[in-house]
């Protein structure tokens, strides 16, 4: 009876509901990751190191959050009734984003269906696609996060590491695996690299994110690895026996931000064998030498170009001799071919007549279709405006790609969704069915197609509304139909609310990024213009910033600057080479006369910014996060052990004194560990080696001495860990009341033996 | 003991406008603006406006509030007012059925009668759509419509004053409950508005 009964109660939890079905690694995180909010809900938890927390589980936080908004009059406190916070000056109950890693960009139907439900349960009923293969939840209440990750976490998808001073989504060229010009299909090594960084303990103490991309060639644009930390292009070789062997080149020092870098050739060639340890060198150096004081400079980048690339190198190659052995660096070399994708359909050639054919089929296959590697299968994008899609599309969606391919369903960097392994004959009946989802609207990867980061929709650091702006030019550019010169058609524009790029403005041939300027004592917003950014070549090269315009003159911008280069390009000239033959100078002349501020008796709508009728105004701007915490990697240490202490008390008080023991012990050697790692940043996860090294470096030495009480929190490890290591007998309620007791006063000496190294502490 | 339906907080109300062809949605974009600056929702903690016009069928343009969100909805090519209560754990079933739906007849009746739409948006007040968004505690299955219909067929019953209130089952498996509430009666929504 008490069977059945416990059969049919409904879940009142997601935890009680997925409870035994996550992976248990991610099933622990989240409960951590609950505790955590808890414990920053009560007070008990720094502000600052739960900002970083968050963070590097992919809680982010969204404009406003500081409990400010200018209303178009003035700035108004949003008065919260909570005063709670969840970073520095960042409201507890304000709404905030969540970013939700996909792998190379690689999604299933299942998990489109997830997202679905979670963009309706806990957001707005909008998934964002990004520009770096992830998926954001907007108006998010941090309240709502543990579960959110749970559901998540039951497909196999993770938020941790998505914002923070983390290695981030690791992304990867769509066409992978069908691409017509890819060497090899680079998704395993994608998957293999973001499995063995994820959580490793040596990406864990960046001064700042760190990005890695993968293109199976180096002549498209798809992977982008020009501009990435870490960027990597598929090559092959003919080795010594003969045979063909894979590996990549590889890149870093990569990125866009205020100050672009183009990313530089660390190795012509990296075998497929040492694609792994080299990378784990590569993050070691940068955890060791990159800056951490100075934000703005933070990022690998500006470590490559300060020591030079000879420099970096040596270093690199230094410390991937000191690695250890590890056997993941190959284990999955054997498996390459687990996840090749088997089509769902046979390749049928197209029987109908191209007349018979619809006028909006012909656009739309024009612009969405791509021949594959494999002979009858095709690829079709599905145009996102300003990558969004509701969760009834996203159900839409995931039923047409069970229908068509199944799960051969990629997320792409400029915001859109691709479908692979159409068979031919298919293309007409896909589309149909994407219309009726309003999904078949054609024009994707043109210039219509335009990628813009949230701005000041969201974004905490924006500073002019470039979807606002790109939505503009959207609707111009669909009022066109289509009709604009093959010449423009494919060129592409990407819009960013700041200098910091997250709309990869850079390397657009169009591109603008968000300013201000005052005229009269009032701000209007603006953009800078960028043009000729190459997005081939895996973002070859950067625009060429030219002059500051008016928000409201960018469609004007567009349109002259598209005009000129049909009207003057020579014969097949690109335009980044139109753009340089003109020059800065005569582009300047040419836009010129569009910068200047007309008064605002003349016209007033230059001082609100596109779809925000609001008096434009800088004062929203807000403190980023992108940026994350710098939090060295002992309090992260040091938290951890407070966190099961806290858990260890829990346990007591549900009378499971054998678990609250062991984990009060667990929470000791958490904090030994942490102090240890100070010196020793190898140190094993093995108790008896944590405690070995412990007693010689901090008890030996008087260093973990108590002022008064001397050795005695020492000596509540080494009880523990001698009675751990004993007969396994499980201690009474009492005893395991006292372990705890201990293990809170170790945490609390451990702390205050931290704040006595003071600036020792290099880790 | 087992949840019920309603137990849930996360509930929203949508009614429809009268003539689709009269809305622009995207105009009312000043007018959440305004909303927020006059504070016009006197105890609602309005925050911002979120802007979806350009996704086909979706959530329109949006008034984003500390304890719910209110929007010109589009979903299903249907447009109308929708607000959705979010994160209020301790008022009873029919307390939050109360105040969902006086928050969306009071947004609704703002909006009729707001200038600068001209007395285009008019709400039909006969046809209601009720969500849930618990797929714990309220599955889209007749089931959880069985489970709901005796509170929620009672308070619409008193609401409108008509005995002849259905209700009927909308939403697919894999959406999140709906159901759709009809009614002989169409009072206005003032009407509506001072019976609660």
């Amino acid at each position: 009876m008490e069977t059945i009964l416990k059969r049919t109660r409904t879940p009142q939890t997601w935890k009680e509901r997925l409870d035994g079905r996550l992976p248990e690694e991610l099933e622990r995180e989240i409960d951590i990751f609950e505790t955590q909010v808890e414990l920053r809900r009560r007070g008990e938890m720094d502000e600052r190191l739960f900002a970083e927390t968050r963070l590097r589980r992919g809680v982010y936080g969204q404009r406003y959050d500081n409990g400010h908004r200018y209303d178009g009059l003035k700035t108004r406190q949003l008065a919260y009734p909570d005063v709670a916070t969840k970073g520095t000056d960042t409201v507890w109950d304000a709404p905030g984003m969540v970013r939700i890693k996909i792998p190379y960009g690689k999604i299933t139907t299942a998990q489109l269906e997830l997202l679905a439900e979670l963009a309706e349960d806990y957001s707005d009923g909008i998934a964002h696609v990004t520009t770096r293969q992830d998926i954001q939840l907007h108006f998010v209440h941090i309240d709502d996060t543990p579960n959110l990750m749970r559901r998540l976490a039951s497909l196999g998808i993770t938020t941790r590491e998505a914002c923070g001073n983390s290695v981030r989504n690791v992304t990867a060229c769509p066409l992978a695996g069908v691409c017509q010009t890819e060497a090899f299909d680079v998704s395993p090594y994608a998957d293999a690299l973001k499995t063995f960084l994820l959580g490793h303990p040596d990406v864990q103490d960046f001064g700042r994110k760190f990005k890695v991309a993968f293109s199976g060639c180096a002549e498209e644009a798809c992977g982008l690895t020009n501009m990435h930390d870490l960027g990597l292009i598929a090559r092959t070789r003919i080795s010594e026996s003969g045979g063909v062997q894979r590996g990549f080149e590889f890149y870093v020092g990569g990125g866009l931000g205020a100050v672009p870098h183009q990313a530089k050739l660390l190795d012509p060639f990296v075998t497929e064998e040492a694609l792994l340890p080299l990378s784990q060198a590569v993050s070691r150096v940068f955890a060791r030498l990159g800056e951490k004081d100075n934000r703005g400079r933070a990022r690998i980048k500006f470590l490559v170009a300060k020591l030079g690339m000879e420099e970096f190198r040596e270093l690199v190659e230094a410390e991937r001799a000191t690695l250890p052995d590890d056997p993941r660096w190959t284990a999955y070399l054997g498996e390459l071919e687990r996840d090749v994708e088997a089509p769902l359909r046979e390749p049928v050639p197209l029987a109908t007549s191209e007349e018979d054919l619809s006028k909006s089929f012909h656009a739309w296959r024009g612009t969405n279709a791509r021949r594959q590697r494999q002979a009858g299968y095709h690829t079709a994008t599905v145009n996102l405006p300003l990558g969004d899609i509701t969760s009834d599309q996203l159900r839409l969606l995931a039923g047409i790609a069970r229908e068509f391919v199944g799960d051969h369903i990629r997320l792409t960097v400029e915001q859109n969704i691709l479908l692979r392994w159409i068979s031919e004959s298919d293309l007409p009946a896909l589309h149909r069915a994407l219309t009726g989802a309003d999904l078949g609207a054609p024009g994707a990867e043109t210039i219509g197609d335009i990628t813009a980061c949230p701005g000041t929709d969201t974004c905490k650091l924006g500073i002019a509304s470039s979807r606002g702006l790109a939505a503009e030019l959207r609707k111009e550019f669909v009022q066109l139909d289509g009709a604009v010169d093959e010449s423009v058609k494919s060129l592409r524009i990407k819009a960013s609310g700041c200098f910091n790029s997250c709309g990869q403005h850079h390397v657009a041939d169009l591109g603008f990024y968000g300013i201000s300027r005052k005229k009269d004592g009032r701000l209007v917003p603006h953009f800078q213009v960028v043009l000729g950014g190459k997005w081939s070549d895996n973002a070859g090269s950067f625009g060429m910033a030219t002059l500051a315009i008016p928000a409201k003159r960018i469609p004007e911008v567009v349109r002259r600057v598209t005009d000129l280069y049909v009207s003057e390009r020579e014969n097949g000239e690109t335009f980044q080479a139109f753009i340089s033959r003109f020059g800065k100078a005569e582009i300047k002349k040419f836009l010129q006369d569009l910068a200047p501020i007309p008064s605002y008796d003349e016209d007033p709508s230059f001082y609100s910014d596109w779809g925000d009728p609001r008096e434009y105004t800088m004062e929203d701007y807000g403190e980023g996060e992108c940026a994350g915490e710098i939090v060295p990697l002992v309090e992260f240490g040091l938290q951890s052990g407070e966190r099961e202490v806290f858990e260890a008390q829990l346990h007591l008080d549900a009378g499971s004194a054998d678990l609250a023991s062991r984990l009060a012990y667990k929470a000791m050697l958490t904090a030994a560990q942490a102090l240890v790692k100070t010196e020793l940043l190898d140190i094993t996860e093995d108790p008896g080696d944590i405690v070995g090294e412990f007693r010689s470096r901090f008890h030996d030495t008087g260093r973990f001495h108590d002022r008064y009480a001397g050795a005695k929190f020492a000596a509540y490890l080494f009880r523990a860990h001698e009675e751990e290591d004993g007969d396994g007998s499980e201690l009474p309620q009492q005893l395991a009341r006292s372990r705890v007791e201990e293990a809170q006063l170790f945490i609390e000496a451990a702390y205050r033996c931290y704040e006595r190294m003071g600036t020792e502490v290099t880790v | 003991m087992t949840a019920l339906p309603l137990d849930s907080p996360e509930l929203s109300v949508k009614y429809f406008v009268e003539d689709s062809s009269a809305v622009r949605v995207e105009e009312l974009i000043p007018v959440f603006h305004r909303w927020i600056r006059e504070s016009v929702l006197e105890d609602e903690l309005l925050i911002d406006v979120a802007n979806y016009a350009h996704v086909p069928k979706g959530p329109g343009v949006m008034l984003i509030c500390d304890l719910g969100q209110y929007g010109l909805d589009l979903r299903h090519g249907r447009p109308g007012l929708r607000y959705r209560r979010r994160r209020v754990a301790h008022a009873s079933p029919q307390d939050r059925l109360a105040e969902t739906f006086r928050s969306a007849i009071r947004a609704g009746s703002l909006l009729a009668d707001e200038p600068a739409l001209e007395g285009r948006y008019r709400f039909r007040t006969d046809e209601v759509e009720l969500v849930i968004y618990d797929r714990l505690r309220a599955p889209s299955a007749l089931g959880t419509l069985e489970a709901v219909s005796p509170l929620l067929g009672s308070f619409v019953t008193q609401l409108y004053e008509d005995p002849a209130v259905s209700l009927e089952l909308t939403s697919r498996s894999n959406e999140p409950f709906a159901v759709r509430i009809t009614t002989q009666e169409a009072p206005p929504l003032r009407t509506l508005l001072s019976r609660l």
